[in-house]
C-alpha cells in the first residue's frame, strides 16, 4: 500500500513540475503543432486522399505523445540529476522502479494533451477529420499504444540513472521512432531493411492499428496488431524487471547518480 | 557486554574506475578509501574531518547506501550496506550540504509530502511530523512557498527536515553548514546537538575545526582515504600539546625571513597566510616564549603587529595531521 502510494506522489509531482515548467509546453503543445502543419501542408495537395491527410491529423499528435512519454522521463531524471534529487530519491526505501511509474504515468497523461491541440488545428485549419472512424477500435489501438510507449519509457528510463550520457545516446531513439513506427506516413514506404528493425517496435503494430481504425477499406487484422504490439510489450517489460536490478547495483558501483 | 556499534565499517576500501582521454582512452583507478576502520557506538554524535578528496562524502554515501564498497564491510544498526539496502533505509536519514538535492519549483511542504510517501511514512504520522519538524526548525509560516524563494539557511533546514521525516535512528550529515552565514550555521549546530542529546547517532563530516570541537563527541581526522587519527577533541589536541602557537602580522614577508624562521630552535612549522595587504605569519613551536624573544633577531628591521602567543586548538593538531601542504 506504501509503495502505491509512493508510486501516486511521484506522479502528482511529476504533473505539478509539468504544469509551471514552461518547456513542458512546448513538447506537448507547441512541437505536435509544429510538426502537425508540415504534415498536412505536405499531405493536402489536390488530389491527395482522406487516408493519406490522417498522417497530417495524427501525425503531430502521435509525436507530440512519443516525445513526452519517452524523452520527458528521461529528461527528467537528467534534470533530478542536475538538482541533485536523483541521490535523494534513490536511497529511499521507495524501489526506482515505483518511483519512475508515477513519472512516467505523469509524462503519459500530458503526452495524451498533445492530440488536443493538433486535431483542432487539422479540423479548424484544412477541415481534415478521420474519414471513416470506428471509435471503439481507435480507442482500443489508442490504449494499446499507450501500453507500447510506457513499456518502452519505463524500461529505458533506468538508463538514464545509470549513465551521465544515457541522454545523448537515446536521443537518436526518439527521433527514429518518428520514422520507423509510422507516424507520419506508412511503414510501408520504408527500405525491407528498416521495416525488420520497425517490426520488433510494438508502437509500429499498434500506429497501424490506430491509422487503420480511422479510414476506410481494408483488408485490417486489428487482433493480430493488438497482439503483437501487445506481445513486444510485455517483452520490454520483462527485459525491464532484469534491467531494473542491473542499475540499481550499478548506480551503487560508479555513483554516477551524483553529478560528480 | 560490549555495545555494539551503530556504525561500523572494516576495512573498508572503494576504487572508482573511470577512463581519461579522447582518443585513446585510458583505464584509470582512483582509491578514495583504503581500508578505513571504524565503530561508532548508539547516541554518539561523531565528526570526520579531513580535506577535499580525503574520501569523506565517499564513507558518507556508502554508509547511505549511495555506493557499493569495492571491498571491506560497512554496517549501520547491524545492516550490511551492500545486502540490506532496504531495510537500513527506513531507519537512516541523510542531509548532504549545499543547496541542491531540493525541488526548487515545489513548495518546502509538498518537497516533505513526497519524500515522507519515498520513505513510507504511514500517511498518519506524516500529518502530525510534518508540523512538529517545521515548527522545531524554524521554518513554520513559509512551507507554502517555492522552496527557491528560501534562503540558504532556509534550504538547509529543509534538507534537515527532510533527513528527519521517517524519524531516522541514525542520521548522516555531509558538511550540513557549509555556505551558511555564521548566525545559520550555529542555529544549525544548536539543532544537531539536540538531536544526538535526544538519542540519535550522528555522523557528521565538516571542514570546520571549530564545529567539531564544539559539537562532537568523538572525531576521526580523514587524509588520503586512510584515517590518521581518532578519538575525543581533547585527545586529539594531544598531538600538539607540548606545542603553542606564536602569530603576527608583518607587511612584506621574504622567502629568506621564513627560512631563518624554520631554522629556530624548537620550530615545527611555519605557515605565511595572505591578509589583506599584510601576512599572517603563524609558527607552532615547543617553547613559544623562547621564539617570541628570537622574533626581534630574526627580523630585524621589520614591522611586526598584534604579536600573540597561543595555546593549540583543534585545527592546530589537524593542520598537523594532515600535513601544511594539504
Amino acid at each position: 500500500m506504501s509503495l502505491a502510494r509512493a508510486s501516486w506522489r511521484a506522479f502528482v509531482v511529476s504533473i505539478r513540475l509539468r504544469v509551471i515548467s514552461p518547456w513542458s509546453y512546448l513538447n506537448w503543445l507547441v512541437f505536435p503543432l509544429l510538426f502537425a502543419a508540415v504534415g498536412l501542408y505536405v499531405l493536402n495537395t489536390r488530389g491527395a486522399s482522406s487516408s493519406h491527410l490522417v498522417y497530417g491529423v495524427l501525425g503531430g499528435g502521435l509525436i507530440g505523445y512519443w516525445s513526452v512519454a519517452y524523452i520527458d522521463a528521461g529528461n527528467g531524471i537528467q534534470d533530478e540529476r542536475w538538482s541533485g534529487t536523483l541521490e535523494q530519491i534513490f536511497a529511499t526505501p521507495t524501489p526506482l522502479w515505483a518511483i519512475l511509474l508515477g513519472k512516467v504515468c505523469g509524462g503519459m497523461l500530458f503526452g495524451l494533451l498533445s492530440f488536443l491541440p493538433t486535431a483542432a488545428f487539422a479540423y479548424l485549419g484544412f477541415h481534415a477529420v478521420l474519414p471513416a472512424l470506428d471509435p471503439w477500435k481507435f480507442v482500443i489501438s489508442l490504449g494499446v499504444l499507450t501500453l507500447a510507449f510506457f513499456c518502452i519509457a519505463i524500461t529505458l528510463a533506468p538508463l538514464f540513472a545509470l549513465w551521465r550520457s544515457a541522454f545523448q545516446m537515446l536521443n537518436g531513439f526518439e527521433l527514429g521512432v518518428y520514422i520507423l513506427c509510422g507516424f507520419m506516413f506508412p511503414v510501408a514506404v520504408l527500405a525491407p531493411w528498416a521495416q525488420g528493425v520497425a517490426g520488433v517496435l510494438a508502437p509500429t503494430w499498434a500506429v497501424r492499428a490506430l491509422y487503420a481504425s480511422t479510414v476506410a477499406g481494408g483488408p485490417h487484422d486489428f487482433a493480430l496488431w493488438w497482439l503483437v504490439a501487445g506481445a513486444l510489450s510485455v517483452a520490454y517489460l520483462v527485459c525491464a524487471y532484469f534491467l531494473y536490478g542491473l542499475v540499481e547495483r550499478e548506480a551503487r558501483v560508479s555513483g554516477e547518480l551524483a553529478l560528480a | 557486554m560490549a555495545v555494539k556499534a551503530a556504525i561500523e565499517a572494516r576495512q573498508l576500501r572503494k576504487i572508482y574506475k573511470t577512463t581519461r582521454g579522447v582518443f585513446r582512452r585510458e583505464k584509470v583507478e582512483q582509491v578514495a578509501l583504503r581500508g578505513v576502520d571504524l565503530a561508532i557506538e548508539p547516541g554518539e554524535l561523531f565528526g570526520l574531518l579531513g580535506p577535499n578528496g580525503a574520501g569523506k562524502t565517499t564513507m558518507t554515501k556508502i554508509f547511505t547506501t549511495l555506493l557499493l564498497p569495492t571491498s571491506g564491510t560497512a554496517t549501520v544498526l547491524g545492516l550490511d550496506v551492500v545486502r540490506d539496502q532496504w531495510r537500513m533505509r527506513r531507519r537512516i536519514g541523510f542531509v548532504f550540504g549545499g543547496e541542491r538535492g531540493l525541488y526548487w519549483r515545489l513548495s518546502g511542504l509538498d518537497n516533505l509530502r513526497y519524500f515522507a510517501d519515498l520513505y513510507r511514512v504511514p500517511p498518519e504520522v506524516t500529518r502530525k511530523r510534518i508540523p512538529e519538524l517545521l515548527e522545531r526548525l524554524g521554518l513554520a509560516g513559509r512551507e507554502r512557498d517555492r522552496v527557491e524563494l528560501y534562503s540558504r539557511g532556509m534550504k538547509q533546514r529543509l534538507h534537515l527536515a527532510r533527513g528527519l521525516l521517517n524519524d531516522p535512528e541514525v542520521l548522516f550529515l555531509d558538511e550540513p553548514t557549509i555556505g551558511l552565514d555564521p548566525v545559520g550555521a550555529r542555529e544549525l549546530r544548536v539543532i544537531v546537538r539536540e538531536l544526538a542529546d535526544a538519542g540519535k547517532t550522528i555522523f557528521l563530516t565538516t571542514h570546520y575545526m571549530f564545529e567539531a570541537d564544539a559539537i562532537c563527541d568523538r572525531i576521526a581526522v580523514i587524509k588520503g582515504g586512510e584515517i590518521v587519527a581518532k578519538g575525543t577533541p581533547s585527545s586529539i589536541k594531544k598531538v600538539v600539546q607540548d606545542q603553542g602557537v606564536v602569530e603576527f602580522e608583518v607587511v612584506g614577508m621574504p622567502a629568506e625571513r621564513v627560512a631563518s624562521l624554520r631554522a629556530l630552535t624548537g620550530v615545527r612549522s611555519v605557515a605565511v597566510a595572505d591578509h589583506e595587504l599584510a601576512q599572517v605569519v603563524t609558527i607552532h613551536c615547543s617553547r613559544p616564549a623562547d621564539v617570541m624573544t628570537q622574533l626581534g633577531l630574526v627580523l630585524d628591521g621589520m614591522s611586526l603587529e598584534k604579536v600573540s602567543s597561543r595555546e593549540p586548538t583543534l585545527e592546530d593538531a589537524y593542520v598537523q595531521l594532515i600535513g601544511e601542504s594539504s
